[in-house]
């Protein structure tokens, strides 16, 4: 009776999850063979020497979303038109000239793989191009420079067929929208931001400690690619961009803002007294309750009107709550603990403007996306900064123009005809992976797919396409199954590098020219010379990509440490949002290429933190300080902030006890200030002293400050 | 209008930079329909697109062969 009952419904709960999960797969299989074929069949028709390019820009360009595939397409046409003008005036300057040649070519290829791994997203992958489509149209014909132009014009229009097909065929064919992900991702990120400010308990629950990537860290950096590149495909306006901008930059504030807060509870731990953790946990309360009776995912405009009005409503709570237990708990608290106490009731306020402030951005984001009216509220053009460490770049550079020397230096010794091969395989490779996180098992990968493609394309070449094809049609067809199979390689993670060496590989060695040809020496002596290119690649990976664990966390210190030192003697023009990007941007990078263990990327996320909040608060004391007048306040100030550059400058055990005298004596001097001042005045003061407060509260755990105490690498 | 052009020495097809122009130009007027919701409007945006893109790109092609 209950399997009989059962049995429709779980038929309909299996045929729903296929179409979640693998239909897409199977879509995206298709879609991807039937862009590759229309390829091969337009470059054959208009008579194009070789047509596997065009597939195999197919390949590469094609994405499961329609945005990232306009993305990626753009910058590969944008590679290809600076890496084809740089080939044509190489040959035109220098065809007579290897010095000079060789020269200008390792600069190119190592400017092209500096910029690679110094830009983001797809424009990483632009400059990429740039760098290696110089090998391709340059390198072949060397010997014989004038037909340079041809090859040059046919690679740009073989590039072009190859990126049209993959455009349309995604935006046309069942297309899928990278906007709406961003929309379910937006949704997501909502409620899990939900699920933790309700969590009170565990944030005042003893031992609790920052777990890298908690409260989507990573989805920041995350969430801007998608943004970035949804604006390439229809339907996605600069408004609904700028808010989801805005919305990024407002959940990376919170998070810090929760996170401090969760640093200084953890940090002050035993020191503070039970009844100053009972008081914050009270002080709390109205942010949980207000974010526990809410609904986690708002699906209305309505339902966010109802959060905002309550959040809103705890606000004015929360600032009766903090003066009435400020006045509680003064006469009798140490200054220390009272420090603690009014910098964490002062973060549990900001958490909650910045709670109502984004509630508000996701209610105009919402509306916006439901019923496509522009919203009033008014929205801002949000720049995402990003950081690379200059050390990165130039040991990128470094290893481009290493690996192009040194296969070229093979071709000069060996005078073999096919090392052209290596040479283009070696410098590919050295740039299309150094910007993945593990370059030397992408390169394994790759050897692996590659040695299997030519297996495969040798049994294509001389018994396939020779016994059963005639015409378009049937090349077509018996290449299908193959390109397919690639293409369900590509959607799987784990075989992306594989899948890679095998379409590349396959592609170079098949039989795709608009005549069959097919040379048993040529096709052996080619395969060989890509297979020591693939050799040399990986072994420019393994000398040059010495980038180890505590080497990391030295680099990631000293610059969160000079970005306080810039913060505190240079001009502040810097906004909380720049500092907030740059810094996460950077830490990303640093986790992807550094190798760093889990004990060791918990450790430099705090640092990132502690130096997001000191930053903040020096950038909110001198903006302050310059409406302060002229008095002991203002110098007391400014004492402050020099200390603080020095400690960060020069950091010692020494002058971190000084900079917290030298904070302390501060607070009390502005204090002292404020008893005589006026009340705009006092107001001011107050605010100074609060975040030097702040900034001394973080100081005492000396746990969380970008200084490299002990190996955290083992 | 010939086959073939000479653009800076070089002979290329007329194709290809009335192609690329069309690209330019399709980018130009994509933003600004985008912007001005009209992908709301439209059943399929990818073949509204295209079909804008096809226009742009064919009405100079018929000076060519015509």
């Amino acid at each position: 009776m209950t399997n009989t009952m059962a049995q429709p419904f779980s038929w309909k709960r299996t045929a729903l999850e296929w179409l979640a999960t693998d239909a897409p797969v199977l879509t995206y299989m298709a879609k991807a063979t039937f862009a590759g074929l229309l390829a091969l069949v337009i470059s054959m028709t208009l008579n194009l020497p070789d047509p596997r390019t065009a597939i195999f820009t197919t390949f590469l360009v094609m994405q499961p979303q329609s945005g990232l595939v306009f993305s990626k397409s753009y910058y590969r046409v944008l590679g290809t038109i600076a890496g084809v003008g740089v080939s044509l005036l190489m040959m035109g300057l220098f065809a007579q000239d290897p010095v000079w040649f060789i020269a200008f070519f390792a600069l190119w290829i190592g400017l092209c793989t500096g910029a690679g791994l110094k830009f983001r997203n797809f424009q990483s992958y632009g400059f990429v191009l740039a760098g290696y489509t110089l090998c391709i149209v340059a390198l072949p014909v060397i010997e014989t420079p004038l037909e340079i132009f041809s090859i040059a014009v046919s690679r740009f229009s073989e590039v072009i067929i190859g990126i049209m097909s993959a455009t349309l065929v995604s935006d046309m064919v069942f297309p899928r929208k990278l906007f709406d992900s961003l929309l379910a991702s937006e949704r997501e990120r909502f409620a899990n931001l939900f699920a933790i400010l309700g969590e009170g308990d565990a944030l005042f629950a003893a031992g609790t400690e920052t777990e890298p990537g908690s409260a989507g860290f990573s989805g920041v950096v995350g969430l801007h690619a998608v943004r970035i590149n949804s604006s390439f495909e229809s339907g996605t306006d600069r408004k609904a961009r700028q808010l989801s901008g805005q919305l990024n930059q407002e959940y990376m504030h919170l998070s810090t803002t929760f996170h401090s807060l969760k640093n200084i509870l953890a940090a002050a731990g035993e020191r503070m007294p039970i009844e100053v953790r009972e008081s914050l946990a009270g002080l709390y309360a109205p942010v949980a309750s207000v974010v526990n009776a809410s609904p986690r995912t708002p699906v209305s405009v309505e339902e966010l009107d109802g959060i905002i009005a309550g959040v809103l409503e705890a606000k004015q709570m929360l600032q009766t709550l903090v003066e009435e237990e400020q006045r509680r708990l003064a006469p009798y608290l140490e200054a220390d603990a009272y420090e603690a106490f009014s910098s964490a009731s002062g973060l549990i306020v900001r958490l909650l403007g910045e709670l109502h402030i984004h509630c508000v951005t996701y209610r105009a984001f919402l509306r916006h996306r439901l019923s496509g009216r522009a919203s009033r509220e008014l929205s801002r053009v949000v720049r995402f900064s990003t950081h690379t460490d200059s050390v990165l770049v130039a040991l990128a550079a470094l290893r481009g123009s290493g690996v192009l020397l040194v296969t070229m230096l093979f071709w000069i010794v060996t005078g073999w005809p096919y090392a052209t091969l290596t040479v283009t395989l070696a410098v590919v490779l050295g740039l299309l992976i150094g910007t993945l996180p593990s370059p030397l098992a992408a390169v394994m990968n790759f050897f692996k797919g590659g040695v299997s493609a030519v297996a495969v394309a040798a049994v294509y070449d001389f018994y396939i396409i020779p016994e059963y094809t005639s015409d378009m049609l049937t090349l077509a067809l018996v290449l299908a199954p193959v390109l397919a199979v690639v293409a369900w390689w590509t959607t799987q993670p784990r075989w992306s590098g594989f899948a890679l060496g095998f379409i590349f590989l396959f592609m170079y060695q098949c039989s795709l020219d608009p005549y069959y040809r097919v040379d048993p020496t040529v096709f052996l002596e080619s395969t060989l010379a890509y297979l020591i290119g693939i050799g040399f690649a990986g072994l420019a990976y393994l000398l040059v990509n010495f980038w180890s664990c505590s080497l990391t966390q030295q680099r990631v210190a000293k610059i969160l440490r000079r970005q306080i030192v810039t913060l505190c003697s240079g001009t502040i023009t810097v906004q909380r949002s720049a500092l907030e990007s740059t810094g996460r941007d950077m830490v990303q990078q640093f986790s992807t290429q550094g190798r760093l263990n889990l004990r060791s990327s918990r450790l430099v996320y705090a640092w990132l933190l502690s130096t997001l909040e000191i930053g903040r608060a020096v950038i909110a004391v001198r903006r302050g300080r310059k409406r302060l007048p002229l008095s002991a306040a203002s110098d007391s100030v400014d004492g402050a902030i020099y200390a603080i550059r020095n400690y960060f400058a020069t950091p010692s055990e020494q002058m971190r006890r000084m900079l917290l005298a030298t904070l302390k004596e501060a607070v009390a001097v502005l204090h002292a200030q404020g008893a005589s001042a006026g009340a705009s005045e006092l107001k001011r003061i107050k605010k100074a002293a609060a975040e030097l407060a702040l900034i001394r509260t973080i100081m005492l755990s000396e746990g969380s400050l970008p200084v490299v105490m002990e190996d955290t690498c083992r | 209008m010939p086959l073939e052009i000479t653009l800076l020495g070089i002979q290329m097809p007329t194709l290809l930079p009335i192609f690329a122009a069309a690209a330019v130009l399709q980018i130009l007027v994509d933003r600004i329909l985008s912007d001005a919701g009209v992908y709301k409007h439209v059943w399929h945006p990818g073949l509204f697109r295209t079909a804008v893109f096809v226009c742009l790109f064919t009405l100079p092609c018929l000076l060519i062969y015509t």
